[in-house]
């Protein structure tokens, strides 16, 4: 397997109002072109901190983030600019994460409005045509055409998190970031939202961050998981091992909740 | 096929009823129906003034209301109705333009200082600091006594001071927008920083910044009446609503209509200013929609 | 003991409740006869996505109905006693009292700036004739019995505990005044998932302890199902399905809740169904090559 992106060693430390918290501490990582890595823990265990890092809107205090062997920390302008091409995110709250006075179809459009110079297969024949090309998208992510000019506002949570991950594949990055991509959707929206990431991630070929607190989301998503807790990995374990007796007590708690 | 479907359906759903708009926001109706009819008498006024607001017949001065004068002359004799026609240009003129640039120049400078942040927001910051030091007004009389009485003194000091109020709003609105998920999923588009700003974040500052400016227009048409009031404004002759105030303030205790006639003036605009600044407030929040 | 209490009479009845909204001149109904029974020591699950109704179901329970909503029909028995025609004032007793509340954000549950300990001491003296010292040594009690340190958390502000110590503070409120019916709507969903556990394991411990019965308000049907003795399902203001838990876990007749069910797999079936997916591809594989 070849390697995506490696993180090494990443710390970060926020200070808020005279404390310190550590945020990160020394955490590394690897991630494999086309494999989906899950990153479980609660709040406060730092794994949004890390998304972020990932994201490059973030710098990491110490630490190293690679992608493809190219260092992707304190980038500016053209070189950042490249790794945006590579590297996109599906956020939480569909809700912020779409901006409410554009209609869906300028969300959508936006990437590849930034990167004319990028046509995924998927988009060759409609390309030529922004609003064709929205279509499409919204199309494969389970959306209508006649959803192209509505406002976030008029969608359901389910319905406005399908843009956010049709924008997100749009350039059909290496690496998609889904930073509790469910979280704030209904039981039955989570699912549907899941399978979508899921056929998406096998149709396209990316790499896929998982982050979420629900461990049985991360168990259905991922190929590896990674067990966070204040900062630091606690356990690290392929998928199908979830089970074993080598899990980290932690992990074991976390298990027991949902089984 | 059914895209064409969507694009119709969509030009339909735009047109919206603004009419009942009015009715719902009853007092920006009438804030709106007030500063139109100033406007037009405004426009219209210089048209059908009986006199020349300029010219003093000294054998004529105080006379009380008549055919010739409908409302009396003034202590030079000139003919109070006229002046107070072609003084709505001045007066209100003014004022927009001042609102205009301030806001022309304190979006800008906002965005930038709150979105990228560095030199530029730690001098602006100084700059409301200093600001904060001593009412807005008393800088305004500092500025343009410093730079002498004239007319673009006195625009160019309230602009001076204006634009920081403006310009911190904006800041302050792009501080706590720039952190939310729409933004970062923007940059992570990888979206540029001036088209985060441009197509992002200027629309989230227009209505605040719009509904500030309505209500701040009142207090600058008191500023630039204070500031003639005090001779640091509209020079004479120039027939300017302050201006007027201060040419009455001699005859007060015995005429003091001189002095009443601009000060209606100035409060009708002020209260149409408002009232349209209270609505647009209402309008605009999504919430009460 | 719990077994004996409940085969007593019902704390809590709904007989086809419906709740209407008024808008305008328009009215929508969004509950539609409704009917349920919790008795004493039980718990009842209520469950169902955004929009079903259930929050609303508990609302009318409280008699906290906004001023465009309206019970339409149908009454609400409480010991026995409709509750619908009852005055404001009443109802406000009977919260108090009869019914304990615990919400889902944890933060609204109290006066943000008022110490813990003295809103505990509040809440008991005003529904109990009982000395400050009194008052405070129950608080303390119960703060202890929901698993706090009670000397600390008595001396603290609300934003000076974590999510889940809120919840439990929450829960002891609610518990201190011995209602006979606690309504808890939601009360894990902004928590952890090892916190959330936590407090629910004190629920139970509680009720077996007091003997209360809880109306369980979730969109997690898998949540509840190993908490609540019977659950309804709710849908678009309906109940689609009800029964023991056993039963909605093993034999679940409503395609809606099959679908709930469906929809959050336990984890160990998730499980299983990815191995034997991975071993089947594998299969094909070996016999391609």
């Amino acid at each position: 397997m070849r390697q995506l992106l490696n993180a090494e060693k990443l710390c970060k430390t926020y200070h808020r109002s005279g404390t310190a918290v550590e945020a990160l501490q020394e955490v590394s990582l690897h991630i494999e072109v086309g494999e989906c890595l899950g990153v479980v823990g609660e709040s406060g265990s730092g794994k949004s901190t890390l998304g972020r890092i990932l994201l490059a809107l973030e710098k990491p205090d110490r630490g190293d983030v690679r992608l493809q062997d190219h260092s992707i920390i304190g980038l500016k302008g053209k070189a950042l600019r490249e790794v945006r091409k590579h590297i996109q995110v599906v956020f939480q709250d569909p809700t912020s994460s779409l901006n409410q006075r554009l209609p869906i179809w300028r969300s959508v459009i936006e990437a590849l409005d930034n990167f004319p110079e990028i046509t995924p297969p998927f988009l060759e024949d409609v390309r030529h045509s922004r609003r064709d090309t929205a279509a499409k998208l919204l199309e494969m992510v389970g959306l209508k055409a006649e959803h192209l000019d509505r406002y976030p506002h008029e969608l359901s949570g389910g319905q406005r998190q399908r843009v956010a991950i049709a924008r997100g594949i749009s350039l059909m990055p290496k690496l998609l970031i889904c930073d509790e991509p469910t979280s704030s959707l209904d039981v039955t929206v989570q699912a549907q939202i899941l399978q979508l990431l899921k056929r998406m991630k096998m149709e396209l070929g990316m790499a896929c961050l998982f982050i979420s607190h629900d461990i049985a989301a991360v168990r259905l998503m991922s190929d590896r998981i990674i067990v966070m807790k204040e900062g630091r990995i606690l356990d690290q374990f392929a998928s199908r091992d979830i089970m074993s007796d080598e899990r980290h007590e932690y992990t074991r708690k976390l298990v027991a909740v949902v089984s | 096929m059914n895209l064409e479907a969507a694009n119709r359906s969509y030009s339909v759903r735009a047109r919206r009823n603004h009419w009942k708009v009015l009715l719902q926001f009853p007092t920006m109706g009438i804030g709106i129906a007030l500063m139109s009819m100033i406007l037009l008498l405004t426009f219209i006024g210089p048209l059908i003034v009986p006199n020349d607001p300029l010219t003093v017949v000294m054998s004529e001065r105080l006379q009380s209301p008549s055919w010739q004068y409908p409302l009396g002359t003034d202590h030079m004799g000139r003919c109070i109705f006229s002046r107070l026609m072609a003084g709505a240009q001045i007066t209100l003129g003014v004022s927009f333009l001042v609102i205009l640039t301030v806001i022309i120049i304190g979006i800008p400078l906002g965005l930038v200082s709150g979105y990228v942040g560095g030199r530029l927001d730690a001098i602006l910051m100084r700059f409301v600091d200093g600001l904060a030091a001593l009412p807005e007004f008393i800088w305004v009389i500092a500025v343009s006594g410093f730079l002498g009485p004239s007319l673009t003194n006195m625009i160019f000091s309230i602009v001076m001071i204006k634009w920081i109020g403006y310009a911190r709003m904006v800041r302050g609105i792009v501080l706590s927008e720039r952190e939310k998920e729409y933004v970062l999923a923007a940059t992570v588009a990888g979206t540029g920083t001036w088209k985060i700003l441009s197509r992002h974040l200027l629309p989230q500052v227009i209505s605040p910044v719009v509904i500030l400016a309505a209500l701040d227009i009142g207090k600058i048409i008191l500023i630039i009446s204070s500031l003639s009031y005090l001779g640091l404004g509209a020079q004479p002759p120039t027939p300017e609503w302050g201006a007027m105030l201060n040419d009455g303030r001699p005859y007060f205790q015995t005429i003091p209509e001189l002095m009443i006639y601009p000060g209606v003036a100035i409060m009708l605009v002020v209260i149409s200013c408002n009232l349209i600044g209270d609505g647009l407030r209402d309008y605009l929040d999504v919430r009460s929609r | 003991m719990t077994q004996i209490l409940s085969i007593g009479a019902p704390i809590l009845e709904l007989k086809d409740l419906s709740i209407c909204l008024h808008h305008g001149k328009q009215h929508q109904i969004l509950v539609h006869d409704l009917n349920l029974m919790l008795r004493p020591g039980e718990t009842l699950a209520l469950v169902g996505e955004s929009g079903s109704g259930k929050s609303l179901t508990a609302n009318a329970v409280l008699g906290l109905l906004g001023n465009s909503l309206q019970i339409s029909g149908g009454q609400i028995l409480v010991c026995g006693e409709d509750i619908v025609p009852w005055s404001d004032k009443e109802r406000r007793k009977l919260r108090g009292t009869g019914i304990g509340l615990v919400f889902q954000d944890y933060q609204g549950s109290f006066t943000p700036f008022i110490k813990i300990g003295k809103q505990f001491v509040e809440t008991l003296r005003s529904h109990n004739s009982l000395s400050v010292q009194e008052a405070k040594l129950q608080a303390m009690n119960w703060l202890g019995r929901v698993g706090l340190p009670a000397e600390r958390v008595f001396n603290s502000y609300p934003f000076q505990l974590s999510g889940g110590q809120r919840q439990r503070a929450a829960i002891a409120a609610a518990l201190m005044l011995k209602p006979s019916l606690l309504i808890a709507d939601e009360p894990t969903t902004a928590l952890d998932v090892l916190t959330s556990e936590t407090v629910l394991d004190l629920l139970d411990e509680l009720q077996s302890q007091t003997g209360c019965a809880i109306l369980m308000i979730s969109h997690d049907l898998r949540q509840v199902l190993k908490r609540a003795d019977t659950i309804a399902v709710m849908k678009e203001g309906r109940i689609v399905e009800s029964g023991a838990a056993e039963v909605i876990r093993t034999r679940p007749t409503h395609a809606y809740t099959k679908m709930l069910l469906k929809s959050r797999p336990l984890l160990t079936e998730i499980h299983a169904q990815l191995l034997a997916e991975e071993q089947a591809l594998a299969g094909t594989g070996d016999r391609l090559a």
